[in-house]
């Protein structure tokens, strides 16, 4: 930390503290022994932990909002990917729309979108709340996916891929052994993203739900309106152990820098 | 003289706007031709067409005997050398200098090979195994002009290959680009908006001006007879005025001469064919000389303002607001063709 800036380096400890103190709360509240939701926590255990891996609507919720971001994901990027590579790379016309078009459900209140492919989809084409879901979520993730994988080529010399074909490769092996290299962590880290991002998601999920299909964050909100038991805040410990796993996988592999920079330089 | 290439009446149009008119062109095998021109004049999109990377308008361009005009970039076996160098970051420089090679199948073993001896010819084997992005500016040109020679292309393209070193730099590569042409008996072609550049480097220079060819021929041709206003002004020939007929004429102010003092009505020119009096109307000092601006009258009675390049004590007597007579060194004035 900068200590020659006083204000900036309060502000950052402010942060910080804002940030981190409210999880630290919930992370110490899980490992109590008593039965409720309480601080300080009454005695040391982990059997609320016990309790919530064995609660079988949590179970349930967390391998449904699982597939949800791995399938919304993956479509985001198939999606995301190539529009990046046209915005950038290609000769199309009117890039400018197509960019707008693609960036526009970053504005576009989640709750209207929800709303939207709820009368639309499930009402209207009597849809399955999983297939609605990923749509919706889809739909939020591209332009997550435009941008950060967009932020690798638009980083990059405009040359390279002219260079390549120079040397003799042709438009494909170009694609390969250049562009998707320069790619590489850009769609990394809009992975990483939108699999979070769609793994938290509470709006669209709060409208396109059904009973036989729930995502974990919607559960644990119904069940903390139902109870003050600490099983909830075992099971936001655990998703922020998963969590916390995930970006140590990511930043071994790859490195945070490239990966939330998506620059490959 | 074979031809290396040739553009035959090559034309692009970006909408409404022209940026190459009707190019005719010959580039000589061997020789290293360099278009010339101001910024804009359509110099990188002639160099483009020639590399594939867009396609004229109108007319032909023939490599090696061949019509290329329309097969792509990765067909035409050329090493082109980007203004920006667009290396791929991706990969070590012996891996950028060996992209080439490894499409074109060459065996690992003979790969090395080759890559290193390129990297030698360009001094930077000890860098082989380097990310550009650690190199400098000086260092990852050179790997860009090795990445374009290993492929051993039929023409080495440069687009302003020195516009982004320090001058020093600049200065020692122009050496260095002949050196290696020289070594490898490339047919190059080079594109710069500096005149000194074109004028050391080149066995052909091309001038170009709004997309049209001004004038053609080695330095040593061009140099002393620019064909119009706008070779002679781009080649530093800053006074242009006329003769008794009418004529242009034009000279470089370092072949004038001032001297302090109006010399006679009548008295006649010398050897230089040039005799006019004038005034000092400002004298600027520039350390190794001094650039003397006389407001004078040409043959024709039409008021001119020379700019005279005066070294060292030849400046002695002269003032602003001071009487000169300034006259030619000889063979120095130029006419312009009508
Ligand atoms: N892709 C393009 N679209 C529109 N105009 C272009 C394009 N490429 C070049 N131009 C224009 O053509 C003219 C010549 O450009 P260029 O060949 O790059 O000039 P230079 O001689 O400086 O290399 C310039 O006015 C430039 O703005
Ligand atoms: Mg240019």
């Amino acid at each position: 930390m900068n200590t020659r800036r006083p204000v900036a380096a309060a502000l950052a400890v402010a942060g910080y503290v804002v940030m981190l103190v409210p999880i630290l709360f919930v992370v110490v509240t899980a490992f109590t022994a008593g039965s409720t939701l309480r601080f300080p926590p009454e005695g040391l255990s982990t059997r609320w932990f016990e309790e919530a891996l064995g609660y079988e609507p949590f179970l349930t919720a967390l391998v449904s909002s699982l597939q949800l971001a791995a399938l919304a994901t993956a479509l985001a990027l198939l999606i995301g990917v190539p529009v990046a590579v046209a915005i950038h790379r290609g000769r199309i016309p009117g890039k400018g729309l197509v960019e707008g078009l693609f960036l526009s459900p970053l504005i576009v209140p989640e709750l209207v979108v929800g709303l939207a492919l709820y009368q639309q989809l499930m009402i209207g084409f009597g849809l399955d709340s999983l297939t609605a879901l990923t749509l919706g979520h889809t739909a939020l993730m591209i332009p997550y996916a435009v941008r950060v994988t967009g932020a690798s080529l638009a980083l990059a010399d405009p040359h390279v891929e002219e260079a390549a074909r120079g040397l003799g490769a042709s438009p494909l092996r170009t694609f390969a052994t250049v562009t998707l290299p320069l790619l590489r962590p850009g769609i990394f880290s809009a992975a990483l993203l939108s699999f979070v991002t769609s793994f938290n998601n509470v709006p669209l999920s709060l409208l396109l739900q059904t009973r036989e299909f729930r995502t974990l964050p919607v559960t644990m909100l119904d069940y903390v309106q139902q109870s003050y038991d600490p099983m909830v805040a075992a099971m936001a410990t655990l998703i922020l152990a998963g969590t916390v796993v995930l970006a140590v996988l990511a930043e071994r592999t790859v490195g945070f820098a490239k990966i939330f920079g998506g620059i490959n330089r | 003289m074979t031809s290396a290439a040739e553009f035959v009446g090559v034309s692009q149009k970006f909408g409404d706007f022209t940026a190459v008119d009707d190019l005719s062109l010959t580039i000589a095998e061997g020789r290293l031709t360099t278009l010339l021109g101001p910024s804009g004049c359509g110099k990188t999109t002639s160099l483009r067409m020639l590399a594939g990377y867009s396609r004229p308008t109108a007319g032909t361009i023939r490599i090696a005997g061949r019509d290329c005009t329309r097969v792509p970039p990765e067909r035409r076996d050329l090493g082109m050398v980007f203004q920006s160098y667009a290396l791929f970051p991706h990969m070590t420089v012996a891996d950028n200098v060996g992209y080439g090679l490894k499409l074109r199948r060459v065996a690992k073993e003979e790969r090395r090979r080759r890559v290193m001896e390129t990297l030698e010819l360009v001094g930077l084997a000890h860098l082989a195994g380097n990310r550009p992005k650690k190199l400098s500016g000086g260092q990852q040109q050179r790997v860009a002009l090795a990445r374009a020679i290993a492929i051993r292309p039929k023409l080495l393209l440069l687009d302003e290959p020195l516009s982004n070193l320090d001058a020093r730099l600049r200065v020692q590569m122009r050496a260095e680009i002949r050196r290696i042409q020289a070594e490898t008996g490339l047919t190059v072609v080079l594109v710069t908006h500096d005149q000194d550049e074109a004028l050391e480097m080149s066995d052909d220079m091309v001038l170009m001006r709004a997309g049209r060819v001004m004038q053609q021929g080695p330095p040593r041709e061009v140099f002393p007879a620019p064909a119009n206003r706008f070779v002679a002004e781009f080649l530093g020939y800053e006074n242009f005025l006329a003769d008794a007929e009418g004529r242009t004429l034009t000279v470089r102010p370092e072949n004038l001469r001032v001297a302090a003092g109006a010399a006679d009505a009548d008295a006649p020119a010398g050897p230089g064919g040039l005799l006019l009096r004038g005034t000092v109307a400002h004298i600027a000092y520039r350390g190794a000389d001094l650039l003397v601006t006389v407001d004078a009258t040409d043959d024709t009675g039409a008021a001119v303002r020379l700019l005279c390049d005066v070294r060292g004590g030849a400046a002695e007597g002269l003032s602003p607001g001071g009487e000169v007579t300034v006259d030619a060194r000889e063979g120095a004035l130029v006419r312009l063709p009508d």
